[in-house]
């Protein structure tokens, strides 16, 4: 690897800039979004390279009417989702199948339990590849503690109470899924 | 209940090692799993490197003037 001129002090192995930082602060949300939603860590290496290759390319496009971390989850969402589609393999739950989480049984309200393991990613990826492409996206997004229901609300393209029940909803679904892979 | 004391159990039984590997978390919420989950999830270097040599390739974007971004619109 040639040395470079100038020092990266991101650490991140990219040229120091404006660019470099947006890279450093919200590439690991960013991959993590990918690497959930897609359920393949080189699919999620290569989404999170497309994704902020799109945002160097509209860098200057971005008014400053959204937080920067809403503008690239906005890329990344789209980017995913055009992905997933393109796919055509992917099994989504209806509506009606939200009537299961509805009925679902009173421990879920309990705190979930873990041994932490490393298998602890993959069933976790096994819970979410069960919920809906919905459920998934809002739990994901909501993990993000940088958001708030309102930036989730713009991202998903619904009202803040929307989120709010939807939420409820997946978190039931979640924990009855994820008792299921222990 | 019968399932922790299977966690206790098992733990009790490991070596020191593997018990210290093995610890059982609690939490609240799905969301707080992720965040630990996310916690310990990095993104591999390979990207950045990779993203620098795509991004060699492309002539950075200009950077709007004041008065563009002050009362917004795009470069033409």
């Amino acid at each position: 690897m040639p040395e470079r001129e100038t020092a990266d002090e991101a650490g991140n192995g990219l040229e120091p800039s404006a660019f470099a930082d947006l890279y450093t602060e919200h590439s690991r949300p960013v991959y993590y979004l990918a690497l959930r939603l897609l359920g393949d860590p080189e699919k999620a290496q290569d989404a999170t390279h497309d994704v902020f290759l799109k945002a160097f390319r509209k860098m200057d496009q971005f008014r400053g009417e959204a937080s920067w971390r809403t503008w690239i989850y906005r890329i990344a969402i789209n980017h995913c989702r055009n992905l997933q589609l393109s796919w055509h393999g992917r099994h989504v739950f209806s509506n009606a199948d939200e009537m299961v989480w509805e009925n679902a049984a009173a421990q879920t309200d309990s705190p979930l339990r873990v041994l932490e393991t490393k298998e602890l990613g993959l069933r976790i990826q096994k819970t979410l590849d069960g919920l809906s492409d919905e459920y998934r996206l809002l739990l994901l997004l909501v993990a993000d503690q940088e958001l708030s229901y309102e930036q989730i609300a713009a991202l998903t393209e619904q009202s803040s109470d929307s989120v709010r029940g939807k939420l409820h909803r997946a978190r039931k679904a979640f924990a009855v899924l994820f008792e299921k892979t222990a | 209940m019968k399932q922790q004391s299977k966690f206790s159990a098992e733990q009790n039984s490991e070596t020191e090692h593997q018990a210290q590997s093995q610890q059982q978390r609690e939490f609240a919420s799905p969301e707080e799993l992720l965040r630990f989950d996310a916690a310990q999830t990095s993104v591999p270097s390979a990207v950045a490197e990779r993203l620098q040599r795509s991004t060699e390739t492309i002539s950075p974007p200009p950077n709007p003037s004041w008065w563009r971004r002050f009362f917004g619109g795009t470069n033409s």
